[in-house]
């Protein structure tokens, strides 16, 4: 008889993470300090967190601790072996011993990097770019996301001057999800971000290398995803939603270091990249493709996917033969709903990308060399049928 | 650098004094309530003599230290621990969680639950103790904030809860 819980024959799971959410969470954070033996923290903040009082609130968490923060505003988009050296100074010189990144994928990248260096010495970075060339555990790392982060803050991975890194050591101590730290800077980052975590958790949940507790993460964040990502479309003053939505980002972080990378993630990566769309609309838009393409080759637990998309009772009453056919359906509807409600955002995506047969060439190239799971010949299918609004 | 500032966060003033005067007066109630009250006298009685138990702020106060003493008389013992030996330290973890507390938006039951608090000590004494900071709660408050503050409102007789009530804030204030 077939399990609804899936246990593979071997798998491994991994996530060092603890997660502290809610309200006044960044309030325990000289406490969380203290248990990572740390004193003085060096606070580097996103350009998503700048500007915005962001500041004036973790400055305010550590009032009454007696403890002395450095804080580092303005990390570019793009940051670079300068500024991780100029950070390297700072850590070193004012006897720093931890560090907390506040905000998006910028931040996060540059605070790992940064902690790759303090561990070591600065000319370790470049050396420790690949997989799992990291190998030793770092200096006390503590991530405080915004609604700018997409999760990948929490993963193993980071992109830091061009190159990628993923080790488990790159993985923070801690991350401190609170209400004050999640109001949204507009609307298209947020529905972005949102997709970013909806396919990592997605194709952690039906990919290959699926496992009960990667599925325990995933599962959570799809819910928490499909539940709430409309209501902060709606009301960016929903503080519950928000919370919900950072907490799905984690915990999609935590569940996708644990599996290879899915087709849609390495599509929609390289397409945004290339025709500088955000990536989140690019992977949301490929995903039910990537699913309905995974579908007809079968054994993918895509019918699986309709519980945490649509709950028990819709999946109950859901044949099984059609469970898979309907999850698809209702990845497709939730996109349509959100381009709806922002105004056709998604939809002009592909226009304004401009995407000739060469350019989805090229993605399609990449994305293989990346160790997208299908040939050439299959991404090229699903960038058309995307592309042709199929 | 440009963008690089070093910052020691002030103080919450206001807030400490507001949670170091309800500690206060919530020691002073133990101590009352453990003459006043037979389940509170109950789970000292339980505890071994000479008992010392502190509830206290992270990192550096304010601290509330009730202690029982060899004849098993519970002592509201002041708000400094030092040269005190403690046996069960209960120890909310900063300041905003204790305001959460002790303007009852969280019960005790609730902080504990959401590890705003951390116990150094035994278990099975700390639990007692959060019993017994329930029962006080319902003796000094109006039922319609005891009911925030504690996890389930008994269903006392009249006599109990106003007579007890009475004694209990009469020896409060005077302090007996």
């Amino acid at each position: 008889m077939r399990t609804l819980m899936y246990l593979p024959e071997h798998y491994e799971f991994f996530c060092p993470v603890k997660i502290n959410s809610g309200n006044k969470a960044l309030e325990q954070l000289p406490f969380e300090l203290d248990a990572l033996n740390a004193r003085k923290p060096l606070v580097i903040v996103g350009k998503d967190g700048s500007g915005r009082g962001l500041v004036d609130v973790i400055i305010d968490a550590f009032k009454d601790s007696n403890v002395t923060i450095g804080i580092f505003e303005g990390v570019p988009s793009a940051p670079d072996l300068k500024l991780i050296r100029d950070l390297f100074n700072i850590y070193r010189g004012r006897g720093h011993d931890a560090i907390i990144a506040i905000g998006g994928g910028p931040a996060a990248d540059t605070a790992k990097a940064l902690n790759i260096a303090v561990s070591g010495k600065p000319e370790d970075i470049e050396g420790c770019a690949g997989d799992d060339h990291v190998k030793e555990p770092l200096k006390p790392l503590i991530i405080v996301p915004t609604l700018a982060g997409t999760g990948y803050e929490v993963s193993k991975y980071a992109f830091f001057d061009g190159k990628n890194y993923a080790s488990h050591f790159l993985m923070p101590n801690l991350v401190v999800i609170d209400p004050r730290m999640t109001i949204p800077e507009d609307t298209v980052t947020t529905i972005a971000t949102a997709l970013i975590a909806l396919t990592h958790a997605v194709e952690t949940y039906t990919g290959s290398g699926k496992n009960p507790l990667a599925d325990a993460y995933a599962y959570t964040a799809i819910q928490l995803i499909m539940e709430n990502l409309a209501n902060v479309i709606g009301d960016q003053q929903d503080g519950n939603g928000r919370l919900s939505l950072a907490n799905a980002h984690a915990m999609a972080g935590c569940a996708f270091s644990n599996v290879a990378l899915g087709v849609a993630h390495n599509l929609g990566k390289v397409m945004g990249d290339m025709c500088h769309v955000p990536p989140g609309l690019c992977m949301g838009m490929l995903l039910p493709r990537v699913l309905e393409k995974q579908m007809s080759e079968g054994g993918y637990h895509i019918s699986d996917l309709l519980l945490p998309l649509a709950g028990f009772d819709a999946y109950a009453n859901m044949v099984e033969d059609l469970r898979a056919r309907r999850a698809v359906d209702i990845l497709h509807d939730l996109l349509k709903g959100i381009s709806v409600a922002n105004g056709g955002a998604i939809s002009r995506l592909w226009k304004d990308a401009q995407l000739s047969e060469d350019t989805l060439q090229n993605i399609a190239q990449i994305a293989v060399g990346n160790g997208a799971i299908f040939d050439m010949e299959g991404c090229m299918k699903i960038l058309r049928e995307a592309k042709e609004g199929k | 650098m440009r963008n690089f500032k070093e910052v020691t966060p002030g103080k919450k003033s206001l807030k400490k004094c507001y949670v170091a005067a309800m500690m206060w007066f919530m020691g002073r109630a133990i101590q009352a309530s453990a003459a006043v009250d037979k389940s509170v006298r109950k789970e000292f009685v339980d505890m071994p003599d000479e008992f010392t138990f502190a509830l206290s702020v992270m990192p550096k106060g304010p601290h509330m230290i009730i202690a029982k003493d060899q004849r098993g008389f519970v002592r509201y013992s002041g708000w400094d621990p030092e040269g005190k030996k403690i046996d069960l330290y209960m120890k909310i973890k900063n300041i905003e969680a204790a305001v959460l507390i002790f303007t009852f938006q969280e019960s005790t039951v609730v902080a504990t639950a959401r590890d705003r608090l951390v116990v150094d000590g035994e278990v099975a004494h700390a639990c007692a103790i959060v019993r017994i900071l329930d029962v006080v709660e319902v003796y000094l408050l109006p039922k319609i904030i005891a009911k925030l503050a504690v996890k389930r409102y008994p269903d006392w007789s009249f006599r109990r809860k106003y007579l007890g009530r009475v004694l209990i804030y009469i020896r409060c204030i005077f302090g007996f």
